[in-house]
């Protein structure tokens, strides 16, 4: 039988000890031939390459898993659904079947909440920048509004005047939980007496009712303690507010930035290790909430994940468009899906799957996306077999952020599809082509060409 | 004024057990017939009300007709055997007045000692004395007595037919067949049971002294055997919920008071006294003594204006309202399965069978993920327990060890547990907490919903879960009894009081801001409706809220009652009384609601069956269902259809109904908008509002 032909490799030397880890990472592979039982090679023959896998089995596990860490601890939860990180359609409704209510934070966000057919009042508006015809909108739907500034205090107090009326509305706060960076850009600070002066205001104006209090203390937070921290002030605050002004906080929204089980670069140990289980968040997490509450008392809690539910659910499908030897011998490929489609890439290590079973050692190799910009790097340095063009990468976690911010730039945006529970493959997002792009471009007519 | 009048007409139908103002007209009128025996009724009542007025007994009292039917009936008695003169008058007056004593303190005693009503003892003695002491009052009898032929018209009906009328009669003093042809036919057009046991009583009872004595004749003519159709509508319709059974015990009475009759015939003729209502007193009440202390399930609590609403009432009550008065919520948050109920086939034994264990399992019924070897791999394993009532802690023991999976801890089989207790009367216990967990010193106030400690593996336990039981005594592993869950969402059902089976996974429904303030219904607000049918206006209704003297809320309409209530974060609407089509409607469309709000969420409930049926199909289906329970069903499934609104489909298969309703909420109090059918009720704002 003729020898199967094997691509050449070049490999450093390994001189000295066995490693203590047991088998070399010069043979591992991770290999996926499938998505929830569909081959890797019937979705790209029916969507192209490159291509956005979306899990919806694994999207409500995670969302069940995570509300029902939650709602087995404290008695009144419910999941804003972080619209940022990915508001397609199809995402959003699957979430809002299994029981979230919309966060938003733009009134672009907002209106695709409520195109979707969610009740204003289902909605949480927060974010640095509302417009003052988009608060009005919002709280003519009865709307949670978090104010984020004191402008936004006076626009609110306007809309209140314009409506007759008093409103209800919540602020957010920011506050030292120990954790750093500090995210004071977003909400009122806390310990400057900043928040209080905002209530304080309310009740000399009496044109808003402060009912809920809001903070997200940040991102990929990887300190439970951190969030038992927020929910120490807040209810603080909580009750401070109530005493002093006679306002009842029925809401508590302790914002997420639970991480995924995603590498973020720098770190040495693996995510697995790394990252503490949602169960510990939510036992910290609710010990503060009865520890500080008064007995009987329960407000409301929202809980704002997005990433921790969507990240894992979320794939990319890349091809192999060609490979070349760098001049430090290093091997490089290069993919057809790159940095324009996974914004995220600039902070997170992804987890690189191949879709075949492929002979011959791994070497250190990079892989490059398809611009014609030097920073479009997926992957700086991993260990990869020889592969030939054609080959697919699947990428993972990738379901956060990606589809909301990735970009067009000289390139389409790909087909995203959605795997259903039972494995049928709905297209919930379209490919673009040309019309996209130029559906808004206008060429005045002095400048057509002839 | 009014009100004591009606409290007088009440008192007339009151004696064949009816509540209702045109049947005490009805009857009224045939007193008239015999003069002296309506103003024998009258004078009474008059003097015993005076009388109650000289002593400062409050008007409430004398509006029911409680005390008034026992005068009422001496009344007649008396003026059955005296017309009219300035010195009956005096002797009525006075008669009137002891009767209205005796009823004071033979209701006392009897409430007091036998929990029973007297029903007419305080007559059948005053008249008895009545009669003993006129015997003496030559200067009466002479000015007095007259001959009571009245009516005596030979209608040429077979005597065992004109025995019945008769007897009828008689119970009014009016022994005579024309007068017993139109009670007859009052009773018959006001309760169809009540009329079919004076007939079954009378002549189970007369046939069977018939063949004691030998002659049919000698017995048909007797006119003491009223007390035999009185029997058997106090035993049958009355006292026992209408059913076969009742109707079988209401013979069975009348057999036996034949010879109680018979024997005080003799002796009370000696003194020549009739025997009045004594043996129906005195069968009656030991019937319903004898009952009461062997706690029959069957006997009516609830009195209704004819044993026909009593009955709906009892079939929807027992069709609705399930669980038990030892109300618990659920001591956690979140979806858990119920791992062992009451009488569970591993611990639930003996003893202890009146525990429920809970544990979390996932999608596929598991406990555990993993192995399930380790603690940590039990999904329960350390959530937060709650208390599911509110009192104070007497016992907590939380030092002992979490137990690992596979072994058991015997000396300490309840593990580290709290026992709280409840001021209704009784103890919960909850073990196998975690250790160290409890956060609780003994002597500590808990309210619902506390904080409690974390679900452990402690004691003998195979694996984590929470044990919950309830006692009626502090001590650990107490003899335990029954008790209920309220308020919980079992496979999207909301259950207000209920137990769930085995395996049932169920979550806690807490009450919301939002219902519970719309639904708070504050004494004196009114509530202002248009109705609309076919989108034309055709009425309007205002609604009061009142409140009854036992503490129940009611809507009244000014003709008719709806009384509502919450309880365990459910608000029902309990009973309509009186005769309002719109209360009806407000009660079908929503006899029962959970005070906060879920999408989607649906119950079920029923109604009784004179809400939503009408005329001769509601009687007969009435008659009918006192034979067979299970035939009259009237069920309403209810849905959130949104966080303001509730959709309900009434339905019933006997009745071929099948009826959409909503109901709106307003935003801040009350309905907004009801609607059934092709009827619609519009609320109409006051300006200041």
């Amino acid at each position: 039988m003729k020898k199967k032909y094997e691509r050449p490799v070049i490999l450093k030397v390994q001189t000295g000890m066995m490693n203590k880890f047991g088998s070399s990472p010069y043979y591992t592979r991770k290999v996926r031939k499938d998505i929830d039982g569909v081959s890797i090679n019937e979705l790209t023959e029916k969507f192209g390459s490159p291509l956005f896998v979306f899990s919806e089995t694994e999207l409500r596990q995670r969302y069940r898993n995570l509300y029902n860490a939650f709602s087995t601890r404290y008695p009144n939860v419910t999941f804003g659904w972080s619209y940022k990180t990915n508001y397609l359609p199809a995402i959003c409704s699957v979430l809002h079947q299994e029981g979230a209510i919309a966060e938003v934070v733009s009134e672009m966000e907002y209106d695709k909440a409520r195109t979707l057919g969610i009740p204003g009042e289902d909605i949480i508006y927060n974010g640095p920048h509302k417009s003052l015809s988009a608060l009005e909108k919002a709280v003519e739907a009865g709307s949670m509004v978090n104010i984020d500034h004191f402008d936004e205090l006076f626009d609110m107090e306007k809309v209140s005047d314009k409506l007759g009326k008093q409103i209800k509305v919540g602020m957010r706060l920011n506050m030292d939980t120990g954790i750093h960076p500090q995210w004071s850009r977003f909400g009122l600070n806390l310990e400057s007496g900043q928040a209080l002066d905002v209530v304080k205001r309310m009740a000399s104006t009496g044109k808003l009712i402060l009912n809920g209090l809001h903070c997200h203390i940040g991102t990929y937070i990887l300190e439970p303690n951190a969030y038992a921290i927020e929910i120490e002030k807040m209810i603080k605050f909580t009750y401070e507010v109530e005493e002093k002004f006679g306002y009842k906080i029925e809401y508590l929204d302790i914002g997420g930035g639970f991480p995924s089980k995603s590498k973020l670069k720098g770190t040495y140990q693996s995510p697995e290790l790394l990252i503490p289980s949602i169960d510990e968040y939510a036992e910290k997490i609710t010990t503060a909430l009865y520890h500080n509450l008064k007995p009987g008392d329960f407000p409301k809690l929202y809980l704002e994940t997005g990433r921790g539910i969507i990240d894992e659910a979320g794939y990319l499908i890349t091809s192999i468009v060609s490979s070349k030897r760098l001049p430090d011998s290093r091997k490089a490929y290069i993919a057809d899906g790159g940095i324009n489609l996974l914004y995220t890439a600039f902070w997170y290590k992804y987890n690189i799957e191949i879709d075949r079973d492929v002979q011959g050692t791994n070497e250190p190799s990079i892989v490059y996306g398809p611009m014609c910009m030097n920073i479009d790097v997926i992957e700086e340095g991993t260990l990869l077999p020889p592969l030939e063009k054609g080959t697919k990468l699947i990428l993972s976690p990738v379901g956060a952020y990606n589809v909301t911010q990735w970009m067009q730039f000289i390139e389409y945006r790909p087909n995203v599809v959605l795997i259903s529970e039972d494995r049928q493959i709905d297209l919930i997002r379209e490919a673009e082509d040309l019309s996209d792009i130029s559906k808004r471009e206008i060429l005045p007519e002095r400048l057509k060409l002839k | 004024m009014l009100k004591h009048i009606k409290g007088i007409l009440n008192s007339y139908s009151e004696i064949f057990f009816i509540q209702s103002q045109w049947v005490g007209i009805l009857l009224f009128l045939i007193t008239v017939i015999n003069p002296y025996v309506a103003l024998g009724g009258i004078i009474s009542v008059i003097s015993a009300y005076l009388f109650a007025k000289l002593i400062n007994i409050k008007a409430e009292f004398l509006k029911a007709g409680f005390y008034t039917y026992n005068p009422l009936l001496t009344g007649l008695a008396v003026g059955y055997l005296f017309k009219l003169t300035p010195l009956t008058f005096l002797f009525m007056v006075l008669t009137g007045i002891l009767t209205f004593l005796a009823t004071l303190v033979l209701s006392n005693i009897f409430s007091y000692y036998f929990r029973l009503p007297i029903l007419s003892i305080p007559f059948v003695i005053v008249s008895s004395l009545a009669y003993l002491a006129a015997s003496q009052y030559s200067n009466l009898f002479i000015t007095g007595l007259y001959p009571n032929t009245l009516l005596n018209i030979d209608l040429s009906l077979p005597y065992w037919i004109e025995g019945y009328f008769k007897s009828l009669g008689a119970i009014f003093f009016m022994p005579n067949v024309i007068s017993g042809i139109i009670i007859a036919l009052i009773i018959l057009i006001a309760s169809r049971i009540v009329f079919m046991l004076s007939v079954a009583g009378y002549y189970a009872g007369t046939l069977l002294v018939a063949l004691m004595v030998g002659s049919y004749t000698q017995s048909f003519s007797d006119i003491n055997h009223f007390n035999f159709i009185l029997i058997a509508i106090s035993v049958g319709g009355i006292f026992l919920i209408p059913s076969l059974k009742s109707y079988l015990i209401a013979i069975v009475s009348v057999c036996i008071s034949t010879i109680l009759l018979d024997a005080v015939l003799v002796f009370w003729s000696t003194y020549g006294i009739p025997a009045f209502t004594l043996p129906f007193n005195v069968i009656s009440l030991s019937i319903v003594y004898t009952l009461g202390i062997n706690r029959y399930p069957y006997l009516t609590y609830y009195f209704r204006d004819t044993p026909e609403e009593t009955l709906d009432l009892y079939l929807s009550n027992i069709q609705r309202y399930k669980g038990s008065y030892i109300t618990l919520s659920l001591p956690f948050t979140g979806k858990w399965t119920v791992y062992q109920g009451f009488n569970g086939k591993w611990t639930h034994q003996g003893n202890w069978k009146y525990a429920y264990d809970f544990v979390i399992t996932d999608d596929s019924g598991s406990s555990y993920k993993n192995t399930g070897d380790l603690l940590e791999d039990y999904y329960c394993f350390r959530k937060p327990v709650l208390s599911p009532v509110r009192g104070r802690i007497v016992k907590v023991i939380n030092t002992l060890q979490d137990m690992p999976i596979g072994q058991v801890d015997k000396t300490n089989n309840w593990g580290n547990l709290v026992v709280i207790k409840d001021d209704r009367g009784f103890f919960v216990e909850i073990s196998h907490l975690a250790e160290n967990s409890i956060k609780l010193n003994e002597g500590d106030w808990v309210e619902k919903g506390s904080f409690i400690g974390l679900c452990g593996n402690s004691g003998y336990s195979p694996q984590p879960h929470i044990h919950i039981q309830v006692q009626e005594l502090e001590t650990v592993a107490a003899y335990t009894i029954p008790f209920s869950f309220t308020s919980y969402i079992e496979n999207n059902i909301y259950h207000a009081n209920n137990l769930p089976y085995e395996g049932a996974v169920v979550e806690p429904h807490l009450a919301d801001n939002y219902y519970e303030n719309i639904t708070s219904f504050i004494l004196d607000n009114e509530y202002n409706f248009e109705v609309y049918k076919k989108n034309k206006l055709i009425a309007n209704l205002d609604l009061i809220i009142k409140m009854a003297i036992d503490g129940t809320f009611y809507f009244d309409s000014g003709k008719g009652k709806l009384y509502f209530g919450k309880h365990e974060n459910t608000f029902y609407f309990y009973s309509v009384e009186g005769n309002d089509d719109y209360l009806n409607i407000i009660f079908q469309s929503m006899p029962r609601f959970p005070v906060s709000h879920k999408d989607n969420l649906t119950w079920n409930d029923n109604v009784p069956f004179g809400i939503v049926a009408k005329g001769f199909r509601k009687n007969l289906v009435q008659l009918i269902s006192s034979f067979n329970h299970n035939i009259t069903k009237v069920v309403v499934n209810s849905k959130f259809e949104s966080k303001r609104k509730i959709t309900s489909i009434i339905s019933s298969k006997l009745l071929n109904i099948n009826l959409q309703s909503s109901v709106e909420f307003d935003d801040k109090d009350g309905f907004k908008n009801i609607k059934i059918g092709d009827t619609e009720l519009r609320r109409i704002y006051d300006e200041k509002n």
